[in-house]
């Protein structure tokens, strides 16, 4: 289905599901810093920056609870969370980049356990997907197969317009029926042109020769030197639309506490530090070799597709800028 | 149109660093060199280590060069060797971070070999690393710099940068928050800690924090949540402030990194202001080893004492 929405029913629409009580997550600003949040009106929707952060945590959160304990006595009660209360969300205004990203984390939670915290979310989300106009030399979507107009992931996917407004093109089923549910907000498409769309300049990779030398080279020179000066932090994985790691901690008191689940990151030292003392990956080269190893060979070996989707966020934020589009470009070429 | 800072002295400063590098390396008088080289991204530099002297001309020096290298010579950075003596490039803020450190007995000057840098000043994020270096592009710390021309250096090229007074704008910022009732400046800290994410980026590029495990890691016992909520992130922010009270040398690089843009020196900052106010202490190019929270003395502030 087409459809076009002007600027002011796409906030009024947004206005009208926060009304009815959903969940509607956005590119806002939080102190300063871009972020997808919950709003609580339309005004709040900024579309001129991509988000510090990913679109993963409408489903994936920071931090969340997973279960609370008590103790009286000798009584222990334990409650668990009720994923049925999750609130229905629509998830507006997602990069492309971020939006593929999502398909990816489905296959990771629902293999062999089916992670009913990130399921139930996601279930109960409506992804809105938006066309990039702009990209900077960090961006590289269109050299791992996506691009600025990629709709992967959304269930309805708009261009702007020019003149303003939005072309609006339903994915899924769940597109057409937030549609359907406002039809009075969206018209027929009326000839105006979408604005001309973002190019990202990186040449595309060939992403089954970089997998093969993957294959070949788990021990190579060639990681010491791309991460001898890794600093060994979470900001490469935290703010990647597609890592996925996580670590369960309880936090409280004898008496009460909760069980939580908060991000992890294969940069941080202790990622893979046994009770021994002993740790497996004892360096960061080690530890970068598996976040190139798992975007590239394991997760492909898996589940057939690329843990990245060149949203560019790790190479701008990396502390000591080290480039995984520089990185794949010369693996590409070995 | 904000005012330009003038950075042509770099392209010379580049030259003399890597002649000196080429010089040190074949003569065998360092094993490695701690600099700076170009990258992929239009206007980017990124940290390199580099041993042997064709290397020597990948070394740079331009406003994308903001990492403080000093990081690298710790304890903490076991992947860098530290066989032999070292050569690393340093801006004068860097260097008093090296002075904090050989302070510290971490390092050893007789170990090092410092290339100092003639320094206008680097930008505050190289996220756009191909951004003009002007007034307002320019980092913080720099408007406040009183170390553009490091000493006690083993070579400096001869270069002289020119530094236009700028209007100190952590000073203005920590005279703004100063300004606020304890309430108002709760709710600002606050808010600023909602966004920490715990990704240690801040923790992990500090030269001082070569702790082998920080407390903040620890979890036999358990010293702090580590969860990204409001009790963790307060007490990792106090953690944090209060470990570098009186060793933190104004490198910025906490702040520099902090994914969730949380204005990190401003504690740090503070934390200085109070030091100079009630110890004398500032940081500098000195290697001093009695830190002012490491030594006693009787004229010490026992105002507190109550
Ligand atoms: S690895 Fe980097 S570029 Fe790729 S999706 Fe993650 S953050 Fe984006
Ligand atoms: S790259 Fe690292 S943090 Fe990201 S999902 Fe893989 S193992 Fe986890
Ligand atoms: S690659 Fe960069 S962002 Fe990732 S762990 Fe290393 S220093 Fe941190
Ligand atoms: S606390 Fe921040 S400013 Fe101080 S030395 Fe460490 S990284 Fe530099
Ligand atoms: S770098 Fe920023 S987000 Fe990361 S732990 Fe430090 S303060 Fe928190």
């Amino acid at each position: 289905m087409q459809k076009h929405i002007t600027q002011q029913n796409l906030n009024t629409l947004l206005d009208t599901l926060i009304k009815e009580g959903k969940r509607v997550v956005a590119p806002r600003l939080n102190a300063g810093t871009p972020l997808y949040e919950p709003l609580t009106s339309s005004a709040e929707m900024i579309t001129d920056q991509l988000p510090k952060r990913s679109g993963k945590e409408a489903f994936f959160p920071l931090c969340e609870d997973i279960m609370s304990y008590e103790k009286e006595g000798q009584q222990i009660k334990l409650t668990d969370i009720d994923p049925a209360r999750f609130p229905e969300t629509v998830l507006v205004g997602v990069r492309p980049c971020d939006a593929a990203a999502i398909p990816v984390l489905d296959a990771v939670f629902s293999w062999d356990y089916k992670d009913e915290f990130f399921l139930e979310r996601r279930n109960k989300t409506t992804v809105v997907g938006v066309a990039c106009t702009t990209a900077d030399d960090a961006c590289f979507c269109t050299a791992v197969g996506l691009s600025p107009s990629d709709t992967k992931g959304s269930d309805l996917f708009l261009t702007p317009l020019e003149g303003g407004g939005y072309h609006c093109e339903t994915q899924s089923e769940k597109g057409e029926a937030l549609i359907n549910s406002h039809q009075e907000l969206f018209s027929e498409p009326n000839g105006s042109k979408t604005v001309p769309l973002a190019r990202p300049q990186t040449e595309k990779f060939d992403l089954e020769k970089v997998k093969k030398w993957l294959d070949e080279h788990f021990e190579d020179p060639a990681w010491d030197s791309i991460a001898t000066r890794c600093v060994g932090c979470g900001a490469c994985a935290f703010v990647c639309p597609a890592c996925h790691c996580f670590d369960i901690v309880d936090e409280g008191t004898e008496k009460s506490g909760k069980r939580r689940k908060n991000w992890d990151a294969c940069g941080f030292w202790k990622f893979t530090h046994h009770a021994s003392g002993h740790n497996p990956r004892d360096g960061q080269p080690k530890r970068y070799r598996n976040r190139i190893m798992h975007k590239f060979k394991y997760y492909d070996d898996k589940f057939g597709q690329t843990l990245c989707t060149g949203c560019g966020r790790c190479i701008r934020l990396c502390p000591v800028g080290i480039d995984i589009a520089q990185i794949v470009e010369e693996l590409n070429k070995k | 149109m904000t005012q330009a800072i003038d950075t042509t002295i770099y392209a010379a400063v580049s030259e003399a660093i890597q002649g000196e590098a080429q010089r040190i390396l074949s003569a065998g008088e360092v094993t490695a060199i701690v600099g700076y080289a170009t990258a992929r991204r239009k206007g980017s530099a990124q940290p390199i280590v580099i041993t042997n002297a064709d290397d020597a001309q990948k070394l740079i020096f331009t406003p994308a060069c903001v990492n403080n290298l000093a990081v690298y010579l710790t304890k903490a950075k076991k992947e860098i060797p530290k066989q032999g003596k070292i050569g690393i490039v340093v801006k004068g803020c860097d260097l008093k971070a090296l002075a904090g450190l050989m302070g510290e007995s971490q390092l050893k000057r007789e170990q090092l070999y410092l290339i100092g840098v003639p320094c206008a000043g680097v930008l505050a994020s190289t996220i756009q690393p191909d951004t003009q270096l002007t007034a307002d592009t320019i980092a913080p710390k720099c408007t406040e710099c009183d170390a553009h021309l490091p000493q006690g250096c083993d070579f400096v090229p001869a270069q002289t940068p020119v530094t236009p007074e700028l209007e100190k704008k952590y000073a203005a910022e920590i005279a703004r928050l100063e300004a606020l009732t304890p309430k108002e400046r709760w709710a600002y800290w606050k808010e600023q800690f909602s966004k920490c994410i715990k990704c240690y980026a801040c923790r992990q590029v500090c030269p001082f924090c070569f702790c082998e495990q920080c407390l903040c890691d620890r979890n036999k016992p358990q010293m702090v949540d580590t969860t990204p909520r409001p009790a963790g992130n307060t007490a990792w922010h106090i953690v944090r402030a209060m470990h570098l009270a009186g060793r933190c040398a104004g490198c910025a690089e906490c702040e520099r990194v902090c994914p969730m843009d949380i204005p990190l020196n401003l504690l740090n900052r503070k934390m200085a202001k109070e030091l100079k106010e009630l110890y004398d202490y500032e940081a500098g190019f000195q290697v001093n080893e009695n830190g002012p929270l490491n030594s006693y003395t009787e004229k010490d502030d026992q105002s507190f004492i109550k």
